[in-house]
C-alpha cells in the first residue's frame, strides 16, 4: 500500500467548462520531496486543494476516482483529522495570519491551542520552531506588522509547529527576495531531514532540481510527465511543453549532443561540478 | 532568546494596574450597572455626575490619554445630535421660539439635555471599554463561561478586519493623494475622493475570505478536541467578586429606592 495515491482522478470544479485535473494517476512514497511544477493555471493549487482534502469538501464540484492519504480514501478522512495530518502553506503571506494574536509567540501556538495540547508542551514547541527557523527577534513583535517575508517565516512556524508528516507547499518563494527564497528552501531542507513527505509547487526550477526527489509536471490538468526528477529534466523536449529546464541540464544536454556526454546527466551545479572535474582527470590521464 | 517574555506565558496576564486587572467581565459589569443609575434617575445632574465617575475610572486605570480623545470625539457628535433633534422638534407648552417646523419648547431643551448627558454616559461606557480591557481577554473570559471559541475567533477577526480596512484605507487615499486626487477639506471632497477606494477594498476583503479559511482550517480550526489557551487570566479573586457584589447590590439599592420614591 503506498504513502499516498492518486487513481484515475478527474475533477472539474463547480460551474466550470473544463476539468481542472484530468485522469492523474500517481503514488507518492513517505519521506520524499515531490516537485509540481507546470505553467500557470496548469492546475497545481487545484491538485494541492485536493491532496490537502480540501476538494470536494470545500470547493464542491465533480471528484471521480479514488485518492489516499495514509491508506484511507479522503472522503472518509473527518477535516478535523486532516489538518493534524497534512499542514498547507501557501503563496499569499497576508492571508495566512490568524490576525487575532498578538505576538508571534501566540501566533505561532494559535494551532496548537486548536489540538488541545498543553501550555507547556505548546511553550516547548513553539520555542523550539522559532529556534529551527531562526525568528528569535521576532517572537514578541505583532504579526499583523511584519514584512511579507517575516509573515511567511511565521506561516511555515505555525504550520510546522502542528508536526504534521505530511506538508503541501504551494508557491512559497513568490513574495520573497532571493535571500528569503533561501531561507525558506533551508527550512525545506531540514523538514525533509526529518523524515516529511513533501509536496512542494516551486517555479524556481533549479531549486526544484535540486531538492526534489521525483517531479511532476501539470500542464492544463494533465500530468504530462513525471518521475525521478534527474530522468524528467534530461528530457529536453519538455522545452516545447512550457516547461523549465534547468540550465544545467540544458548544458548536460549540449554536451551529449557534441558527443561528449557527461557520464551522469547533470541537472545541478555539484552535479555538473563533480562531472567536470572527472573530464578534467580523464584528460590529464590520457 | 528573551526568556522572560516566554516566561510570561507561564503565569496569568497581569498589569500593575489593579482596575486593569480587574476581570473583563467584571469591568463591564461595573461599568453598565453604573450606567443604568441614568435611566431610573432621569436627571442630567446625575448623568453628568457619571460621565465624570467614568472620566475618574479612566484616570485610576492610567488611560485617560487614549480615553480622553475617542471620548471627546464621539460625545460631542453624538451628544449635541440629541440635544438638537430634541430640542428643535419636541412639541410643549412653554414656547421658546417657533419658526416653520423648528418648534423649540422649555420641554424640548429640558429633554434634550437629559438624552444628552444619557449619551455622554453611553459614549462613556464604550470608550472606557475599549482603553481598558483587551479584546482577547475578553474573548478568553467569554471562553471561560461556555462561549464557544469560534465566537471568539469571529469577534477578534472582525475586529482585525476594521483595522486593516482602515490601513488599506489610509494606503489607497495616500496614493491617490500622491497621483493628485483632492482628499483633504470638506465632506464632499472627502466623500468623492473615499467612493472609488470602496469597491477595491471590499473585494480584497472578499477574495481574501476564501483563502483565510483555507489557511485558518489549516491550523486546525475545525479540530474536535476541546481547545487550549496559551496565553490566560487569573481566576477573579475573592475581594474582586465581593466589590462587584457590592457594586451591583448598591445601585440596585439605588434604583428601587429611585423607583419607590
Ligand atoms: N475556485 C475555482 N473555481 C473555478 N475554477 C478554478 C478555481 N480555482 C482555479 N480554477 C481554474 O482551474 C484551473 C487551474 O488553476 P490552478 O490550480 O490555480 O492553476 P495553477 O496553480 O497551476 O496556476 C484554471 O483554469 C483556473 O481558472
Ligand atoms: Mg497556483
Amino acid at each position: 500500500m503506498s504513502y499516498m495515491e492518486l487513481k484515475n482522478v478527474t475533477y472539474r470544479y463547480p460551474l466550470a467548462e473544463q476539468d481542472a485535473l484530468k485522469n492523474i494517476n500517481y503514488h507518492f512514497e513517505q519521506g520524499k520531496l515531490y516537485g509540481i511544477i507546470g505553467e500557470n493555471g496548469g492546475g497545481k493549487t487545484t491538485f494541492c486543494d485536493l491532496m490537502k482534502g480540501l476538494i470536494p469538501s470545500f470547493y464542491g464540484g465533480d471528484l471521480t476516482g479514488e485518492v489516499f492519504i495514509k491508506g484511507k480514501e479522503i472522503r472518509d478522512w473527518e477535516s478535523s483529522e486532516l489538518a493534524s495530518s497534512i499542514g498547507y502553506i501557501f503563496q499569499n503571506p497576508f492571508t495566512q495570519i490568524s490576525g487575532i494574536k498578538e505576538t508571534v509567540f501566540e501566533e505561532i501556538a494559535l494551532g496548537l491551542e486548536n489540538l488541545g495540547v498543553e501550555r507547556e508542551e505548546i511553550i516547548e514547541r513553539v520555542t523550539n520552531v522559532v529556534k529551527q527557523l531562526k525568528i528569535e527577534h521576532l517572537i514578541k513583535n505583532n504579526p499583523n506588522k511584519l514584512s511579507g517575508g517575516q509573515r511567511q517565516r511565521v506561516a511555515f512556524a505555525s504550520i510546522i509547529a502542528m508536526e504534521t508528516d505530511i506538508l503541501v507547499i504551494d508557491e512559497p518563494t513568490s513574495q520573497l527576495d532571493p535571500k528569503g527564497t533561501s531561507d525558506i528552501f533551508e527550512i525545506i531542507h531540514l523538514l525533509k531531514e526529518q523524515g516529511k513527505t513533501i509536496l512542494l509547487v516551486e517555479h524556481k526550477i533549479d531549486l526544484i532540481a535540486e531538492y526534489a526527489d521525483e517531479v511532476l509536471v501539470i500542464k492544463q490538468g494533465e500530468l504530462i510527465t513525471s518521475g525521478k526528477t534527474s530522468e524528467v529534466f534530461s528530457n529536453v523536449e519538455l522545452l516545447n511543453e512550457g516547461v523549465n529546464i534547468p540550465q544545467i541540464a540544458l548544458l548536460s544536454n549540449d554536451m551529449k549532443e557534441h558527443g561528449k556526454p557527461f557520464e551522469t546527466f547533470a541537472i545541478t551545479k555539484s552535479q555538473a561540478r563533480e562531472q567536470i572535474l572527472k573530464k578534467g582527470s580523464e584528460k590529464i590521464c590520457q | 532568546m528573551d526568556e522572560t517574555f516566554i516566561n510570561s506565558y507561564r503565569s496569568p496576564q497581569l498589569s500593575d494596574n489593579w482596575l486593569l486587572n480587574v476581570n473583563p467581565l467584571n469591568k463591564i459589569n461595573i461599568y453598565v450597572a453604573l450606567g443604568l443609575i441614568t435611566i431610573f434617575f432621569q436627571h442630567w445632574q446625575v448623568n453628568v455626575a457619571i460621565t465624570f465617575l467614568f472620566v475618574l475610572l479612566a484616570i485610576a486605570a492610567g488611560r485617560f490619554k487614549n480615553f480622553i480623545g475617542p471620548f471627546l470625539k464621539l460625545g460631542l457628535v453624538i451628544g449635541p445630535f440629541f440635544f438638537i433633534v430634541r430640542a428643535i422638534f419636541w412639541p410643549g407648552e412653554n414656547l421658546i421660539f417657533n419658526y416653520g417646523i423648528i418648534n423649540i419648547t422649555q420641554e424640548g431643551i429640558d429633554l434634550g439635555i437629559q438624552y444628552a448627558t444619557i449619551m455622554l454616559v453611553v459614549c462613556g461606557i464604550l470608550v472606557l471599554c475599549t482603553v481598558t480591557i483587551k479584546a482577547e481577554d475578553l474573548t478568553y473570559s467569554l471562553e471561560q463561561i461556555g462561549v464557544p471559541h469560534n465566537v471568539s475567533f469571529m469577534i477578534l477577526s472582525s475586529l482585525q478586519l476594521i483595522i486593516d480596512l482602515k490601513d488599506k484605507t489610509k494606503v489607497i487615499m495616500d496614493s491617490q493623494r500622491s497621483r493628485g486626487i483632492e482628499t483633504e477639506g470638506n465632506v464632499f471632497v472627502r466623500i468623492k475622493a473615499f467612493v472609488p477606494v470602496l469597491s477595491p477594498l471590499f473585494l480584497g476583503a472578499i477574495s481574501g475570505a476564501e483563502e483565510k479559511t483555507i489557511a485558518m482550517d489549516a491550523r486546525a480550526f475545525s479540530s474536535a478536541n476541546p481547545n487550549t489557551h496559551l496565553r490566560f487570566l487569573r481566576p477573579a479573586p475573592g475581594m474582586e467578586k465581593i466589590l462587584v457584589l457590592a457594586v451591583d447590590l448598591l445601585i440596585l439599592g439605588l434604583i428601587i429606592m429611585g423607583v419607590v420614591l
